[in-house]
């Protein structure tokens, strides 16, 4: 494991990050909303541009934000459930579901054009619980 | 290789191989459902005799689709994961520890632990987030670790005993439409028992012998009468919270008690009691992120062990790849294996989602051959060449198929 447990008599933890990953924290700026931070990691300095960065986390960002506004059709969706005892929860796929589901789709095709190129690959944060957006550097 | 919910370290109980997830101690709950099924049972089949010949069929219909509402209602609250935020990876822990202060000790020898609070500002409010060590994450504002279930529950409002279960963001209104429906049906079992009783001594002519032959109903009424005062009293509480868009948990920490303090605003909240009602009782559903019906592929920690392994460059490089990419298909998305599959079947499956690429990603990127579709407003190709071969992402249609078919945890 790349971490160690820190020294007795320490005045310092000298717990070790990982060294290949990068690690993308929830903004929380905005409330409760699903929304990454679009800062650059430092571990990513100069194996991506900082623009193009932005951008493809802005654009998760976007899907993520929809998912969880109460729109008409969602309300809608709700109501129905709710009235067949949310038993049509059980054959139904929600709205947010569907979110997710392509949020992982942009972050295949990002890996595929984006990071792959530049050796780093994207995990889906909905495998990381949605906590982080994580980024591994496959070669140093 | 074992699913994730087989190797899920906190204290709640997973069931049906992981498609349900509860608190251990169900003991109180297993009293919930045998007060609501003996009762319900009893009314059908004794008062209900008299009251379907005598008023109407619909009394014992309107009360069986009442008792199934409760029970639905009552089962989703119990059996559903609440809002579970599931446990960080060994990585993502050493990284956020890293970060933080560690434990110091002053001048006077006194050990001061580690430093694990962070502002962040919302609407113009500070919150203060709390790392938390069982879980390794930042707790999200409104979350809060239950100690009874051991997890970080996302707008966690209180652990129900009776329902035997956490009461969080994703079953919150399960559990308000129990307590409501449940109020509706304790009193139509309590004012349809007193009309029973009454009935029936109007045809006896005395009181104590219509109840001495009927005493399920005196059993009934009493169950009922004894429940509305709680269940009531709950239910008019929560329905206050929820027009609040506060939870039990804050509104017992006065977490935005603003006669208190004036500058303690809430700002979730919507600004009227009905838009905060919908949002909360009929707003998007988060599905369950603990992904249980997936394998557990040693979720990043197989990765930092085959690159710490310096020797063997490439082969761990390639390793890692092939470990990244091999994530569970199963939930959201079709996987493409490699990036030189230049087969139609993993590329026709790349759909509308493309379109929301922005305008603002630039149309090539440098140094590789790679470039990148940008799409105008109504989607046709801007300036974007595709290359290898993959022509098929502008007017894919969406194909997708969902590579698992199991819809997991409830």
């Amino acid at each position: 494991m790349s971490s160690s447990k820190p020294l007795p008599n320490s005045s310092s933890a000298t717990i070790l990050p990982p060294a290949n990953k990068a690690f993308v924290p929830r903004d929380y700026s905005h409330g409760t909303e699903l929304r990454f931070s679009t800062e650059l990691p430092a571990k990513l300095q100069g194996r991506i541009p900082e623009e193009v960065f932005t951008a493809v986390i802005g654009n998760i960002n976007q899907l993520l934000i929809a998912a969880e506004t109460g729109s008409a059709s969602v309300y809608l969706e709700s109501c129905f459930a709710c009235l067949t005892g949310y038993l049509a929860y059980i054959c139904m796929e929600t709205q947010y579901e569907k979110c997710l589901r392509s949020v992982s789709r942009l972050v295949e095709e990002y890996n595929r054009t984006v990071f792959g190129p530049r050796n780093l690959s994207m995990i889906d944060p909905s495998e990381r619980g949605l906590r982080v957006i994580e980024i591994v550097l496959l070669r140093p | 290789m074992p699913k994730r919910w087989e190797v899920y370290p906190g204290k709640s109980q997973v069931l049906f191989s992981g498609r349900c997830i509860s608190a251990k101690n169900l003991s109180v709950f297993y009293l919930t459902l045998a007060l609501i099924v003996i009762s319900s049972c009893l009314f059908l089949a004794f008062d209900c005799r008299l009251l379907a010949v005598t008023l109407s069929p619909s009394v014992p219909v309107l009360a069986a689709v009442q008792f199934i509402f409760v029970l639905c209602c009552l089962l989703r609250t119990t059996f559903s994961d609440p809002g579970i935020i599931p446990r960080g990876t060994p990585d993502e822990a050493a990284w956020i520890e890293s970060q933080l202060e560690g434990p110091q000790v002053d001048r006077d020898g006194n050990y001061r632990p580690p430093v694990r609070l962070k502002d962040v500002q919302i609407s113009g409010r500070v919150f203060k987030l709390k790392y938390c060590f069982t879980c390794k994450l930042w707790r999200p504002p409104r979350a809060s670790h239950c100690s009874t279930c051991d997890n970080c529950v996302d707008r966690f409002d209180h652990h129900c005993p009776w329902v035997g279960n956490c009461v969080g963001r994703r079953n919150y209104r399960y559990f308000y439409l129990f307590l409501i429906s449940l109020s509706v049906y304790c009193l139509y079992v309590m004012v349809f028992g007193i009309v029973n009783l009454v009935l029936l001594s109007n045809m006896r002519k005395d009181f104590l012998m219509a109840m001495k032959e009927s005493p399920t109903s005196v059993l009934t009424i009493l169950v009922a009468f004894f429940s509305i005062w709680s269940v009531v009293g709950l239910g008019g509480f929560h329905t206050m919270l929820i027009c609040r868009e506060t939870s039990t948990n804050e509104d017992i920490k006065g977490s935005f008690n603003q006669r208190r303090h004036p500058d303690l605003i809430n700002p979730f909240d919507q600004g009227n009691g009905l838009a905060n009602c919908c949002y909360v009782l009929f707003g998007p559903v988060t599905p369950s992120l603990l992904n249980f019906r997936e394998d557990e592929i040693g979720l990043g920690s197989s990765i930092s062990l085959v690159t710490n392994n310096g020797r063997n460059g490439t082969a761990s490089a390639a390793a890692a790849s092939t470990a990244v990419t091999a994530t569970p298909a199963v939930r959201y998305s079709n996987l493409t294996r490699n990036n030189n599959d230049a087969t139609s079947n993993s590329v026709g499956h790349v759909n509308n989602s493309v379109q929301v690429i922005s305008e603002s990603l630039p149309a090539q990127l440098p140094g590789d051959g790679n470039d990148v579709i940008v799409k105008n407003g109504n989607g046709t190709p801007a300036d974007g060449v595709i290359s290898g071969g993959t022509d098929t992402v502008g007017a894919q249609n969406s194909n997708t198929q969902s590579a698992s078919s199991v819809h997991c945890i409830v």
